[in-house]
């Protein structure tokens, strides 16, 4: 060990303090510190206040959400709706993360308004932070555009849709509109380019720019103060003036965390955002926009036709340029509300009709039994494709996972094996029954009361069929229960099924059917009929004599298929019962 | 604001300020964090588990390494491939009627795909010179282990490997996804 020379180190000075001053020197801590936590609130601090901070505090955590989808997202028509599929189903904890990121771009559009709102209440629009006021109406803008980009990244239905009809209301813009259009799209139709595009203008792009225009934004209001209360004399201002931190920066810290409480509440409710099924550009969706430009929608239709542009690009346009001018037209001499009688109007106005437009829409579409339908439809096909998803998605995208529905795999094997001779539109086959609502009780009830109907073995023209069942409306339902309980249905009930059991010698069913045992007879037996081991016996071969016996004509299909695909056949066959 | 702020509730605001926006802050990044973590936990990507047909037997010359492709499914996070190729791997039979074995074409030190050297006989990687013989044993080089060596089966004429990958840059070899 080498000797150091005694330097005794200063006695008093505590170490924390010592680390504090060393790394202050260095850094300059108290510039820093000063600059960040600085500040008077003139007039005394208010939650009306930390609107702005939140605004900017959720801008931050919409940035670190969403760089860890982003660790996890790949935009292409191929992979998009996949690797959002993935990170909703299957990556631990992010369905949570997608859904912090999609409802806390919607408290953003919200805080972000309350806080235009309080600008404009508070006058603080007024000279000399004219620039600013505009500044905060670029930043709402470019929210807004951060909504209308993420919006398409998931590449499902409802995404694709709104920003198709966007594209095309921005195509429809005089002279440019053909050019913005293309270049929105990254060229004449949607697809990869677009995707690209909107993805990096939502993660590169507007972050970049929004970065700047908040720095600009925040460094303008503390060069101007805020705007205290106009109620507020001088002397009440100073007398009730206190530094920002930590009497406004509590009110801020609390205002952002029961904003994400709500936020938080909202996901877990819902299981973070909506994941639609696949774009697919071939169906016809019912497109909605976001619920903030629903006022838009509502709005464009008054004006139809060549007036559309009148909804679309007019009105808004004229709002904005108000909106950008409104410190220029303000000659009120004082900040008070009732000094400014026709800004305060005409906001209250546009508040209502945004409320009354956006009422209307969602009003009309509660009202329409075509939309429910339309969605729950969709709500369905969105989860079988997710479920679908969960068996890997094939290369050609997010539409081919119908294409592991072993249904589906079903449905080709149908077209080319039995199509020729069955039917599955309720119009009746060429040589066999038709299944449409097969096991159904209408389709046992309809093969009861008809059997040589042209839906049943009419097409077959057997020599000496079944006739007819008679017998009271009571009997009927009590035979059809009982073939109907044969099919394993849950909801066969029992006491009508066992008096139809009842019947079955009294109508001489027993004299073509077994019911109670295995065993042949020259009708099909009945025992277990319609459930997935009968209808597969069937497939492998009709002529059996515990089935059709010397009747038959099908053909022996175990010889020609698989007994995965003759599986996968039963189950379609079966599934025909609750089939559109 | 009637009261005077006094010291000790200045300071009690400020803790409860950083407190809160530490909450915030672990909501924005604990979450993530948790899903960033997720692959540590579960693969994301599987290939083939089951021997995949690679040549026919009679092929495979004795002395003469033949490189041949597996192709079989591959599972990649949200991608089903159902025919892609996997890897491949060095065919080698010492005579006639001795059996095949399979080498992974993967170098065991840092993964690069090694050659065959007509001229010496032996296996070569190109990046870091470790060099191995017929057998797959490192003759010279940085190879912390061996060539590694993959299941063969039989199927009449065919031959089939089970492909599979391992960690490189360690004296053990063990499967990764």
């Amino acid at each position: 060990m080498s000797v150091s020379p005694a330097s005794p180190a200063p006695p008093s000075e505590p170490r924390a303090a010592g680390h504090r001053a060393w790394l202050s020197e260095r850094l300059g801590l108290d510039g820093i510190e000063s600059a960040i936590l600085g500040g008077q609130i003139p007039g005394g601090a208010s939650l009306w206040r930390a609107l702005g901070s939140v605004a900017a505090g959720l801008f931050v955590f919409e940035a670190v959400t969403g760089i860890f989808l982003a660790l996890f997202y790949a935009p292409s028509v191929t992979s998009a709706w996949a690797s959002v599929a993935y990170i909703q189903d299957q990556l631990p904890f992010g369905w949570f993360v997608r859904g912090l990121h999609s409802f806390g771009s919607s408290a953003l559009i919200v805080v972000a308004g309350l806080h235009l709102l309080q600008v404009l209440i508070f006058g603080a629009y007024r000279r000399p932070r004219e620039l600013n006021w505009m500044l905060g109406l670029a930043l709402f803008g470019l929210t807004a555009l951060f909504a209308l980009s993420g919006y398409l990244l998931p590449w499902d239905q409802k995404g694709y849709w709104a920003k198709l009809v966007e594209a095309t209301i921005a195509g429809s813009a005089p002279i440019v509109g053909g050019a913005v259009q293309q270049i929105i799209q990254g060229g004449s139709a949607f697809g990869n380019l677009t995707l690209a595009h909107a993805y990096a203008v939502h993660a590169m792009a507007l972050p970049a720019a929004y970065l700047v225009l908040v720095v600009l934004h925040v460094y303008l209001y503390r060069k101007h103060g805020p705007t205290p209360k106009w109620s507020l004399s001088p002397e009440q201002i100073a007398a009730r003036t206190v530094p920002a931190w930590p009497y406004q920066a509590v009110r801020n810290a609390a205002l952002g965390a029961v904003t994400l409480l709500i936020v938080t509440v909202a996901v877990v409710i819902h299981h973070g955002a909506p994941l639609e099924s696949p774009a697919d550009p071939t169906s016809s969706y019912v497109a909605r926009p976001l619920w903030y430009a629903l006022p838009l929608f509502q709005l464009r239709m008054y004006f139809e036709g060549p007036l559309e542009i009148v909804a679309t690009m007019i009105i808004p346009g004229i709002l904005t340029t108000l909106l950008l001018a409104l410190p220029f037209l303000d000659q009120a001499r004082t900040n008070r509300p009732s000094d400014r009688p026709r800004i305060m109007v005409a906001t209250a106005l546009g508040l209502v009709a945004l409320g009354v437009l956006s009422g209307i829409s969602l009003a009309k579409d509660a009202h329409d039994a075509g939309f429910a339908k339309a969605r729950a439809e969709e709500k369905a096909r969105g989860s079988s494709a997710r479920t679908l998803a969960l068996m890997g998605v094939p290369a050609e995208g997010g539409l081919a996972v119908f294409q592991n529905d072993p249904l589906n795999h079903a449905r080709a094997i149908w077209d080319e094996r039995c199509a020729g001779c069955h039917g599955l539109s309720g119009t009746g086959g060429d040589k066999g029954p038709d299944f449409k609502g097969y096991d159904s009780r209408a389709w046992i009830r309809g093969f009861l009361e008809n059997p040589d109907g042209p839906l049943y073995m009419g097409p077959a023209k057997l020599d000496k069929g079944m006739k007819p069942v008679e017998g009271t409306p009571d009997e009927i339902d009590a035979l059809v229960e009982l073939v109907y309980a044969q099919t394993g249905a849950a909801d066969a009930d029992a006491a009508r099924a066992a008096r139809g059991h009842e019947l079955v010698p009294q109508k001489d069913c027993d004299s073509c059917h077994e019911i109670d045992a295995e065993g042949e007879n020259t009708g099909p037996n009945l025992k277990g009929r319609g459930t997935l081991a009968w209808v597969t016996e069937v497939i492998q071969d009709a002529g059996h004599g515990r089935l059709f016996g010397e009747k038959n004509e099908m053909p022996k299909f175990e010889v020609k298929l698989t007994p995965a695909e003759i599986d996968d056949l039963a189950r379609f066959v079966i599934a025909q019962k609750t089939a559109l | 604001m009637a009261e005077p702020p006094t010291e000790a509730r200045r300071k009690f605001l400020a803790t409860l300020t950083a407190a809160l926006g530490g909450v915030v802050g672990a909501l924005a990044i604990v979450p993530g964090l948790g899903f960033l973590a997720g692959p540590l936990k579960r693969a994301t990507t599987r290939g083939a588990d089951q021997p995949l047909r690679v040549a026919a037997e009679h092929d495979v010359k004795p002395g003469k390494p033949m490189r041949v492709t597996a192709v079989g499914r591959r599972d990649d996070a949200w991608l089903r491939l159902d025919r892609v190729t996997l890897g491949s791997c060095w065919l080698v039979r010492a005579t006639d009627s001795a059996p095949v074995r399979a080498f992974s074409t993967v170098c065991p030190h840092l993964g690069c795909g090694v050659d065959f050297n007509d001229k010496t006989g032996k296996f070569d990687c190109p990046c870091h010179a470790s060099s191995f013989d017929l057998d797959g044993r490192c003759l010279s080089g940085p190879s912390p282990r061996g060539l590694d060596e993959l299941e063969v089966h039989a199927d009449g004429n065919d031959l089939l490997v089970r492909y599979q990958r391992f960690r490189n840059g360690t004296p053990k070899k063990e499967p990764i996804g």
